[in-house]
C-alpha cells in the first residue's frame, strides 16, 4: 500500500524470565527505524487480555481462569517467541537489522514445558492468578456411577497415552497489513482467517473498540487447521502502529517465527480405565485428561479440548456409565489452540486405544468386540452421559462394509506373505466419531445478488483454505435453482463485512453455510415467482418452477430464471436479491477405518500397506471433495502418528523442533493409496442431510493406524507404545521385547 | 539476510585474489547451505562471490583410472551423467539421493564437500573412493580432508577446483533418510578395489569416517554375513532426539549390509 511501512518483532528467547529491564532507543536511532513499540505501550493501549470461546462453568461455578496476555510482554515472558518488541522501519531489513540493537536484560524463571512439570509440586506458576498453573478444572459424566459400576467388573483394561502437541505448519505463514483511517477512525486489516465473524470479534473484544471499527479484508488461505481461528498479539501490535505513525504497517512471518509462535495443537495427557463384563461387554469409563494450553489461554484452545472431547467421550459405544475429568494446565510453551479437529481426534484416539486393549487382554477379536458395544440404530437418538447427543447412525453397517473391503478375515495371509520377506505386518481399525457443526455465531448468512448483467454471486462469510466452497456452495445453488453451475459467482469476504456467519471451522461449512445455500436459492424462487408471473403475464398460481424455468400452467409461456434475472438487471437493487440466514444443530459424522502397515524390524520403518475409509458424513454433496477432505486428514493424522511432534527441551524451555530439519512432516509416499467408501445416513439437524468431513480423516487415522503398529507388534511381546511412533522408537521396542524373551528363556 | 554485496566472478584467480583481500567475503556455489544460513541471519559475509559459473571449475571427465569431476557440478549432472553412470554408477546413484529435486539442481558437488555437513552423501563417497581433492593450492587426500563436524582441511580463501574419484570395481551406497530433514541419518558407502574395500559412514557420527573393522571383514570375505558378528562401537556416534547412539550403531550395520548385497548384485 502506498506509504506502508514495516514491522519485525523481538522474541522472547527465554521460555519464563521477568524482564529486568528494556532500553529500545538505541533501535530508534537505526537507519530507517520510525518507532520501536514495548509492553509499556501495550497496557497503555490495554490491549492486554484475549476473549475466550467458551461458556463452561464447573461444579464450584467457575470459569476458566483469564490471565493478562499484553500483546507485547510486560514484566514478564512465558514462552519462547512470545513477543517482546515491536520496530517499525521503513524496510523490512531496516526493522529486523535494528531489532539487535534493543537492550533487554533477563532474570530467568524456572521454565515448565511439560504438563507433569507445570502440575509438579511446587512448580512456578506462569501466572499470579493461577498458582497451581491449573487455569481450569471441569468434570462431565456422572463420578458416583463410574465409582459404582467398577468392582462388578469382570476385566478393568487401562492405558496412559498423550496426544501429542504439534506445530499446524500451513503451507503459507501468516502476513498481516494493517492501515488506520484517521478520518473514519477505522482499521483495514488485510490477514488470514478461517471466518470473518470470528476473527473480528475477537479483535473487539481484545481492543475495546466497536466491531465496525474494525473492516476485515480476507483472502484464499494457503491451509488453516485450526491455527488461524485466533486473534493473534501481531494483530494488535500493527494496530498500534499504524494508529501512532498514520501509515499501513505490514508484517509476514518467517518460517522459524511460525514455529514458536504460531498456535501449536493437541497436547493432552489422557488416561483412561474401561469396565467390562466377562462377555465383553462395556459396563463403565473413566478419562482423566490434563490439557496443555500453553503459556495462555487462546480463543479456540480450551474450548475445543472441552466440548469436543466431552461430546463423544463414549465414543460409538452404549456405556451406561461415563466420567473424565479435565485439568487445563499452563505451561511454558507456545498456546495451544484448535487443530483439526480440536478434541475429537484427542478423544477417539484414547477410546479407541482402551478397547484395542481390552480386546487384546481378554483375547477377543477387536472388531468384534466393538461390534458387541455398539449403540444399536434402534437407541438414537442417543444421549450419552457427557453431553453427546447422537443422530441417527449406522455403525455396524460401516464397519461391515470396511470389513469386507479391507478383507479383515483375509490378514493371516497377508501377515504369513510379508513375514516371508522379514516384515511385520499388522492390521489396524478405529470406530469413531465425532460431534460438528457447532459455531460461535448463532445463525449463518448467505446472500445471494444479481450484477447489472443479471450475473448471480454467492456472498459467505466462510473462508476457504482449501474446502473448496467456491464448487461446493455454488454447486448447491447451481442446484437448487437448475441452472448452470458456472452461472453463480462466489465471494468470501465482502468488503462491507455486511455477511455474517461462522468460519470454516469444526466440520461445518457445509452443514451451516452449505445449508442455507440451499435455504437461500428457494428464498430466491419463491421471491422471483411474482416476478416470473409479471413478466408472463399471468397470475403468480399460474406458475410453477422446475429445472431453472418458471413455466405457466396454461399457454406454453414460460421463461428461465437466468433470463428474468438479466429482464430485471436495471434495477438496483435487483429485485431477485435474497438474504437468508439459518441456524443448525450438531451433526455426527463417524467411521471405520481399516489400516495394514509393514514394518522392518531392523530399522523400525513402518509403511503403511493399505488404508480403507468406510465414511458416513451424511448426504455427499461432492464426492471428490469429501475424498479430498478425508486423504488430507487421514495424512494430517498419519504425521502425527508417525513422526509431528513439537518438542521443548526440559530444562531451558527451548523449542528443539523449531524448523522442518527437526519437525517431521509426512511425505506423501507413506501412504500410497487411500481408498474410501461412503456410508450414508442423512442427518436430521440440516436441510442438506450433510454431516461434516473436514476432521473426520484425522479422528480416525490417529487410533487406526496406531493399532496397526501394535497389531504387528504385539506378538513379539511389545508393550503399548505411544506417538510418535519414530523408527527409532520402534526399532528400540524390538530390542527392548527380544532382551525380555531372553531373559524369560533362561 | 543482513546486506552484503554480490560479485559475479569472471576467473577463479579473479574470485580467490578478491578473497584475500576480503576476509569477510565468501564463495558462493549453489548456495543451498549458505542462503539458508544468510536468511537466518546466522552469517555476515561483506561480500558474496559466485563462482557457480566458472568453467574452470566444471565438467566431468574419466581418464587413467580417474573419475574427475569438477567442483561447481550440480548434483543432478552428476546424477545424469552417462560417465557418472558408467564408470561409477554407485556415485550417480548417490547424487540422485540428495536432499530434493530442488536442491540437486543448485547444489554442487564443491560446496558439499567443502561444508563437510555430518549428514551429507558426498563426504562418503569421497572417502570410500580414496578421492583426491584438487585446490587452487594443492592436492588433499580424502583421508586427511575430512576433519570432523563442518572441519576440513581447507585453509581460509582455499577453494575446492575439483575432485578426483578412484574408480573401483565395483561400489554401492544404501542410506537411511533422517524422517524430518532427508539428510542421511546414516549413509555407508562401500568401494572394491583391487586392492581391497573401503567403507565411509555418514551421517552417524560427527563427520564422516570409515568403519576399519568392516573393511578388515571384508578382506577376508566380501559377504554380508562378515559383517554380521561385528559391533559398531556407539559411544562416538551422535544422539539426538530423532535417534539414540545404538539406533544409529544398528543403522551403521544395517546399511552396510545392504550396501554391500547392492555391491554384490552389481
Amino acid at each position: 500500500m502506498p506509504g506502508q511501512l514495516h514491522a519485525a518483532f523481538l522474541r522472547s528467547d527465554h521460555a519464563h524470565a521477568d524482564i529486568v529491564s528494556m532500553n529500545t532507543a538505541p533501535a530508534l536511532a537505526r537507519p530507517g527505524v520510525q518507532a520501536v513499540f514495548a509492553g509499556s505501550d501495550a497496557r497503555a493501549a490495554g490491549y492486554v487480555r484475549f476473549p475466550l470461546m467458551s461458556n463452561f462453568i464447573n461444579r464450584n461455578g467457575g470459569a476458566p481462569i483469564k490471565s493478562d496476555r499484553p500483546v507485547l510482554a510486560h514484566g514478564k515472558v512465558r514462552f519462547v517467541g512470545e513477543l517482546v518488541a515491536m520496530v517499525v522501519a521503513k524496510s523490512a531489513s531496516a526493522a529486523q537489522d535494528a531489532l539487535d540493537a534493543i537492550e533487554i536484560e533477563y532474570r530467568d524463571l524456572p521454565a515448565a514445558a511439560t504438563i507433569n512439570d507445570a502440575l509438579a509440586k511446587g512448580a512456578q506458576p506462569l501466572h499470579a492468578g493461577v498458582p497451581d498453573n491449573r487455569s481450569f478444572i471441569w468434570e462431565a459424566g456422572d463420578a458416583d456411577a463410574v465409582a459404582h459400576a467398577f468392582p462388578g467388573a469382570a476385566h478393568v483394561a487401562r492405558i496412559d497415552v498423550v496426544s501429542t502437541r504439534v506445530v499446524a505448519s500451513p503451507m503459507e505463514p501468516r502476513a498481516y497489513l494493517v492501515s488506520y483511517d484517521a478520518a473514519s477512525d477505522c482499521y483495514d486489516f488485510h490477514t488470514q482467517a478461517q471466518g470473518m465473524a470470528m476473527l473480528r470479534w475477537q479483535l473487539a473484544q481484545l481492543t475495546g473498540l466497536p466491531e465496525e471499527k474494525l473492516r476485515l479484508h480476507l483472502y484464499d488461505v494457503g491451509g488453516s487447521f485450526g491455527q488461524r481461528s485466533s486473534a493473534y498479539p501481531e494483530h494488535a501490535a500493527l494496530m498500534m502502529a499504524s494508529k501512532k505513525l498514520g501509515r499501513p504497517v505490514k508484517w509476514v512471518s518467517t518460517r522459524s517465527e511460525g514455529f514458536l509462535s504460531d498456535a501449536h495443537g493437541r497436547g493432552i495427557q489422557m488416561s483412561g480405565q474401561l469396565a467390562l463384563d466377562k462377555d465383553g461387554n462395556f459396563l463403565a469409563a473413566r478419562y482423566d485428561f490434563k490439557c496443555d494450553m500453553g503459556a495462555y489461554l487462546t480463543p479456540t484452545g480450551c474450548s475445543g479440548h472441552l466440548r469436543n472431547v466431552a461430546a463423544c467421550m463414549t465414543g460409538v459405544y452404549k456405556t451406561p456409565a461415563l466420567y473424565g475429568d479435565f485439568s487445563l494446565v499452563h505451561t511454558n510453551a507456545a498456546p495451544i489452540a484448535a487443530y483439526r479437529g480440536a478434541g475429537r481426534p484427542d478423544i477417539a484416539y484414547v477410546v479407541e486405544r482402551l478397547v484395542d486393549k481390552a480386546a487384546a487382554d481378554m483375547n477377543i477379536d477387536r472388531a468384534e468386540l466393538r461390534r458387541r458395544n455398539f449403540i444399536p440404530m434402534t437407541a438414537f437418538p442417543y444421549t450419552s452421559m457427557t453431553g453427546g447427543v447422537y443422530e441417527l447412525s449406522d455403525f455396524a453397517g460401516c464397519l461391515d462394509k470396511a470389513l469386507k473391503a479391507a478383507d479383515w478375515a483375509g490378514f493371516a495371509h497377508r501377515r504369513a506373505a510379508a513375514a516371508r520377506t522379514g516384515k511385520l505386518r499388522g492390521i489396524g481399525i478405529g470406530t469413531v466419531i465425532e460431534g460438528t457443526g457447532l459455531g460461535r455465531s448463532p445463525s449463518d448468512q448467505i446472500a445471494l445478488e444479481f450484477d447489472a448483467q443479471g450475473k448471480l454471486t454467492l456472498c459467505t462469510a466462510t473462508l476457504s483454505s482449501g474446502q473448496s466452497h467456491e464448487t461446493t456452495f455454488t454447486q448447491v445453488v447451481a442446484q437448487s435453482l437448475g441452472v448452470a453451475h458456472e452461472f453463480v459467482g462466489f465471494c468470501s469476504s465482502r468488503r462491507d463485512n455486511e455477511i455474517l456467519g461462522n468460519g470454516s471451522g469444526g466440520s461445518r461449512s457445509m452443514v451451516g453455510a452449505g445449508s442455507v445455500c440451499q435455504i437461500a436459492s428457494q428464498k430466491l424462487i419463491a421471491q422471483a415467482l411474482p416476478l416470473a408471473a409479471e413478466a408472463l403475464e399471468v397470475e403468480p398460481s399460474q406458475i410453477k418452477f422446475a429445472h431453472g424455468v418458471f413455466n405457466a400452467n396454461e399457454g406454453g409461456k414460460s421463461i428461465s430464471l437466468e433470463a428474468l434475472a438479466r429482464r430485471l438487471a436495471g434495477t438496483h437493487p435487483h429485485p431477485m436479491n435474497v438474504l437468508a440466514e439459518s441456524s443448525v444443530g450438531s451433526t455426527y459424522p463417524n467411521g471405520c477405518h481399516i489400516a495394514e502397515v509393514e514394518i522392518d524390524p531392523e530399522t523400525g520403518v513402518t509403511q503403511v500397506a493399505s488404508y480403507f475409509a468406510a465414511d458416513d458424513c451424511g448426504v455427499v454433496i461432492n464426492h471428490s471433495i469429501v475424498e479430498g477432505q478425508v486423504h488430507g486428514g487421514v495424512m494430517q493424522g498419519a504425521g502425527q502418528v508417525f513422526g509431528e511432534h513439537a518438542v521443548y527441551d526440559r530444562g531451558s524451555g527451548q523449542l528443539l523442533t523449531g524448523s522442518f530439519n527437526d519437525y517431521y512432516m509426512p511425505r506423501a509416499g507413506l501412504i500410497p493409496e487411500i481408498r474410501m467408501d461412503e456410508h450414508p445416513v442423512p442427518s436430521t439437524a440440516n436441510v442438506l442431510g450433510a454431516k461434516g468431513v473436514g476432521e473426520s480423516g484425522c479422528t480416525a487415522s490417529l487410533p487406526t493406524l496406531v493399532s496397526a503398529v501394535m497389531d504387528a507388534l504385539r506378538p513379539l511381546g511389545v508393550p503399548e507404545l505411544d506417538m510418535p511412533l519414530t523408527p527409532a522408537k520402534v526399532w528400540h521396542a524390538i530390542q527392548d521385547a527380544k532382551a525380555q524373551q531372553k531373559v524369560k528363556a533362561h | 539476510m543482513f546486506e552484503l554485496s554480490y560479485l559475479k566472478a569472471k576467473s577463479l584467480s579473479e574470485a580467490t585474489s578478491f578473497l584475500s583481500t576480503h576476509p569477510e567475503a565468501k564463495f558462493l556455489s549453489g548456495g543451498m547451505t549458505l542462503l539458508p544460513t544468510l536468511k537466518q541471519r546466522l552469517a555476515r559475509p561483506t561480500h558474496l562471490v559466485d563462482v557457480s559459473a566458472l568453467a574452470e571449475l566444471g565438467g566431468i571427465e574419466a581418464k587413467g583410472g580417474q573419475l574427475v569431476i569438477g567442483a561447481i557440478t550440480k548434483h543432478y549432472e552428476v546424477a545424469a551423467s552417462a560417465v557418472v553412470r558408467k564408470v561409477i554408477p554407485a556415485l550417480a546413484y548417490l547424487a540422485h539421493q540428495i536432499g530434493d529435486q530442488q536442491v540437486r539442481n543448485r547444489g554442487t558437488l564443491g560446496g558439499s564437500v567443502a561444508n563437510n555437513d555430518p549428514a551429507a552423501d558426498y563426504p562418503s563417497a569421497v572417502l570410500a573412493l580414496n578421492a583426491r581433492i584438487v585446490t587452487n593450492k594443492r592436492e588433499i587426500a580424502a583421508d586427511e580432508f575430512f576433519q570432523g563436524m563442518f572441519a576440513t582441511a581447507l585453509e581460509d580463501g582455499e577453494i575446492i577446483v575439483r575432485v578426483q574419484f578412484e574408480v573401483p570395481r565395483r561400489a554401492a551406497y544404501e542410506k537411511f533418510r533422517h524422517p524430518a530433514s532427508g539428510y542421511a541419518m546414516t549413509g555407508v558407502f562401500i568401494a572394491e578395489f583391487d586392492t581391497g574395500t573401503r567403507v565411509a559412514v555418514t551421517g552417524a557420527g560427527p563427520g564422516v569416517f570409515r568403519w576399519t573393522d568392516a573393511e578388515a571383514a571384508l578382506a577376508k570375505q566380501l559377504a554380508p554375513a562378515s559383517l554380521e558378528p561385528l559391533v559398531v562401537d556407539h559411544t562416538n556416534l551422535n544422539q539426538d532426539i530423532h535417534a539414540s547412539q545404538e539406533y544409529r550403531a544398528n543403522l551403521v550395520k544395517v546399511m552396510a549390509k545392504r550396501a554391500l548385497q547392492k555391491l554384490l548384485n552389481t
